[in-house]
């Protein structure tokens, strides 16, 4: 699984020349197959970086990727609790952080994010808080403990700000993403609330469209959820990937799979299964989102949506 | 045996010893206070409730999914092991647990064929979900199960060219064992099941065959039922005669004394006592013959309901004898998922299964990775020199942690229970209680004392006197 390719990738993140990057999470000890894929959105291969591994550069559970202003990349590792920063060109600069449940210590950092002061926002997940600190890794200020109230979190996720500097938080365990102000302040939560039954189910990602709407990868729905400020569900996405050139390289190099693929009903009638969980029919239709664990919106505003059990990334158009 | 020590407030252990075996053999063994809160109800409602209880709160699944990636997109069976383990150690609802085990072992599937994780996990997901029900409609799963119909090669068996591989193994393995058909029964039980396949076979088998996780992962099998391959013709099976599809076959099979046998000396093998590999069946009378008897009655009282047979074994004279106490070897997943519910290694799951599913196969039994379509020997095969040692280490290394949260607590009631000086006697009595409340042969009683004398420090006694009970025969044992 080395070169092109992923292996349960993670996140995105695109730089401004177009660069996207891919932490891949790989499976079990995945010495093979932990790095950062650089692509474009073309398909095209610029290499790799970050192999598995605990010396400065490597990495062993990449989770999450973001670039400050000047694309210096952040990458947060979920088993060392470090912050490693690396340049566009994968050359690696430094790393910060330190294991443990004290006040600036991290346990399983799941997603990284910037405010508009250019700090560090930290799903700091085993310890069920957020984190800021600054870009060297100093501790500026903590958010919540473990629970279900009004800043209380639950094994958190995915963490984003709008243009205010409003925190949203995938609380992963407590089925809502959490709106909090800048300094930490409880100002609201989203469900989903009006979409029964598939109100929010373990949301892993978010992302905020002009400020007006969340994007939410509904993670136990396996789907992609947009929202209205008022909690409205406006669209949902289950998934539709076609073939990627790189599939489509596959197979015209495979051709004994490919024409059995062909000849493949690949959107069965999911009428046989006896437990009907999106999980599930996942499983069995490829083309829907099987572990969607990343939304982030690109410099052109499309949506990509990091599709970790199929290994690829799913990208979306906006229509309005 | 050493004499158990006394609890205010009780007169008797025997009620939570009884009930302490009941959790060694239906579940993975329970902590002291967890069986202190379960014998407030009488056996037969403990019984009742192991039998009955539902665990839907259990959000395990989406925890293991999220940390751990092949438990979720399951391209091979580490992840499907993985989250089965995790099941195990976590659940409140073990016989639950117990029993895809327990159907594991005899409708042994693997990997090496099948080659889809996914698919394997469904299997064990439809033995947990009907493998307390009734035996026919398992069977009726189980023929249309795709791990089940690729493992015995059932895409292959067409109306015009069959193969054999499923119907006989139907009789010989999973429902009355050799002796009890003829070779003309096994042909029409595999015609019958002619056009049993799964869907896409060309595409699931090329990619199977290639070992193919391109491009987007695994994609999971399901059962197809192709008319046009069935052979319908009229035919004579164990005697009766008719158009008979696979569920005749089945319900058939399901009315012959033979099975009852078959499936009433595999529940006592499984959880009452060692009997002699299932390949010496037909030479080897049952250990218990009243017993089988006991079973094959209920088998058929009840339409034959496992749930009913097993109550009727758990409230047996035969299982609740002190007889068959700590003479069962426990299986390897058995045995560890009961070292690490008491050592609570693992609150939430974390990349450190990896490793512990590792070693449960180096014990001798990878997960949906059976020896062969036999499945593993069980008894005292399970022990050799080898796996003796993997066993002996593992119970020790998690047991005897001070890290893990249950040694942790474990430390903290022994050394809270007591506000003097404890002795090394009342140390060890003091753990085995609170592992489960076991009991051990007076000379590894008095060895365990003399090591607890060794030691300085209490938490570091109680500590390497639980690592030490791991490595006891009895600790071996359900």
């Amino acid at each position: 699984m080395e070169g092109r390719g992923f292996e349960y990738p993670k996140d995105t993140w695109m730089s401004n020349s177009g660069r996207i990057y891919v932490p891949s999470q790989s499976r079990d000890y995945g010495e093979r197959g932990v790095r950062i894929t650089i692509l474009d959105i073309d398909s095209g291969f610029f290499g790799t970086f970050g192999h598995y591994g605990t010396d400065p550069g490597k990495l062993i559970s990449p989770t999450s990727i973001t670039a400050n202003a000047e694309e210096e990349l952040f990458i947060c590792d979920d088993y060392t609790n470090l912050v490693n920063v690396f340049d566009v060109e994968g050359k690696f600069l430094r790393r910060w952080g330190l294991g443990g449940t004290e006040a600036g210590s991290l346990s399983g950092p799941s997603s990284i994010s910037f405010d508009s002061d250019w700090n560090v926002l930290i799903s700091d997940t085993r310890n069920h808080r957020i984190q800021k600190f600054s870009q060297e890794g100093k501790l500026l200020d903590i958010f919540g403990t473990e629970g279900r109230g009004e800043v209380e979190f639950n094994l958190p996720w995915g963490i984003t700000c709008d243009s205010a500097d409003n925190i949203y938080v995938c609380d992963w365990g407590n089925n809502r993403v959490q709106k909090l102000d800048a300094n930490g302040k409880y100002v609201g939560e989203f469900t989903s609330a009006g979409s029964r039954p598939n109100v929010l189910n373990h949301p892993s990602s978010v992302t905020i469209i002009n400020d007006e709407y969340l994007c939410v990868a509904d993670w136990g729905n396996e789907t992609v959820k947009v929202l209205d400020q008022n909690d409205n569900l406006m669209q949902e996405l289950r998934g539709e990937a076609g073939l990627s050139k790189w599939a489509q390289d596959f197979m015209n190099t495979n051709q004994e799979e490919h024409l059995a693929r062909e000849s493949a009903n690949l959107e069965v009638s999911l009428d046989f299964l006896e437990d009907r969980t999106p999980h599930a029919e996942s499983a069995h239709i490829e083309k829907y989102f099987w572990s969607p664990v990343s939304v982030k919106l690109d410099q052109s505003g499309m949506l990509h949506v990091t599709d970790s059990n199929r290994h690829r990334i799913q990208v979306y158009k906006p229509v309005s | 045996m050493a004499k158990s020590i006394k609890y205010i407030g009780r007169d008797s252990m025997s009620d939570i010893e009884l009930a302490s075996h009941l959790m060694r053999r239906a579940g993975f063994g329970l902590r002291h206070e967890e069986l202190l809160e379960l014998v407030k109800n009488p056996y037969e409602a403990i019984v009742d409730n192991l039998l009955n209880e539902t665990d839907a709160s259990w959000l395990g699944d989406y925890m293991v999914r999220r940390f751990d990636n092949e438990a979720s997109g399951m391209i091979n069976v580490p992840g499907t092991a993985r989250t089965w383990i995790y099941r195990m150690i976590s659940t409140s609802n073990p016989l639950q647990e117990k029993m895809p085990l327990f159907w594991h072992g005899i409708f042994a599937t693997g990997i090496p064929k099948v080659i889809n994780g996914r698919v394997l996990f469904d299997q064990i997901n439809m033995f947990r979900k009907h493998g307390l029900g009734k035996f026919d409609e398992l069977l009726i799963h189980l023929a249309k199960d795709p791990a089940m119909i690729v493992w015995l090669d059932n895409q292959e068996n067409h109306k015009d060219s069959i193969n054999e591989n499923w119907g006989r193994e139907l009789l010989e393995l999973f429902s009355m064992g050799v002796g009890n058909y003829t070779e003309e029964d096994v042909k029409e039980c595999a015609r019958a099941f002619t056009g049993w396949t799964i869907g896409n076979t060309d595409y699931m088998m090329t990619r199977a065959k290639r070992d193919s996780d391109w491009p987007y992962g695994r994609i999971a099998y399901h059962f197809e039922y192709k008319d046009d391959d069935h052979d319908d013709s009229t035919r004579t099976f164990l005697g009766e005669t008719g158009h008979f599809n696979g569920e005749d076959i089945i319900r058939i099979i399901c009315k012959q004394e033979s099975t009852a046998r078959f499936l009433s000396r595999h529940l006592y093998h499984f959880f009452v006592t060692d009997e002699v590999p299932v390949p010496s069946w037909q030479d080897i009378e049952p250990k218990d013959p009243e017993a089988i008897d006991i079973l094959v009655k209920a088998y058929f009282d009840s339409n034959y309901d496992l749930k009913e047979m097993l109550r009727v074994l758990f409230n047996s004279e035969f299982f609740k004898s002190e007889k068959i106490r700590y003479k069962k070897v426990k299986g390897p997943a058995e045995f560890a998922a009961g070292v690490l519910r008491l050592s609570k290694e693992f609150d939430v799951p974390t990349r450190d299964l990896i490793p512990r599913h590792r070693q449960i196969g180096w014990m001798g039994q990878e997960l949906s990775n059976p020896t062969s379509v036999e499945g593993w020997h069980e008894g005292q095969e399970w022990i050799d020199t080898g796996a003796l040692v993997e066993r002996i280490n593992f119970a020790s290394e998690f047991l005897g942690n001070k890290e893990n949260n249950g040694v942790k607590q474990i430390i903290k009631n022994i050394e809270s229970s007591s506000s003097g000086h404890l002795t090394s006697a009342e140390i060890v009595s003091a753990c085995l209680m609170e592992l489960g409340d076991l009991l051990i042969d007076q000379s590894t009683y008095d060895a365990l004392v003399e090591f607890s004398d060794s030691v300085e420090g209490v938490s570091e006694k109680i500590s390497g006197v639980l690592g030490l009970i791991g490595s006891t025969k009895e600790f071996q044992m359900a």
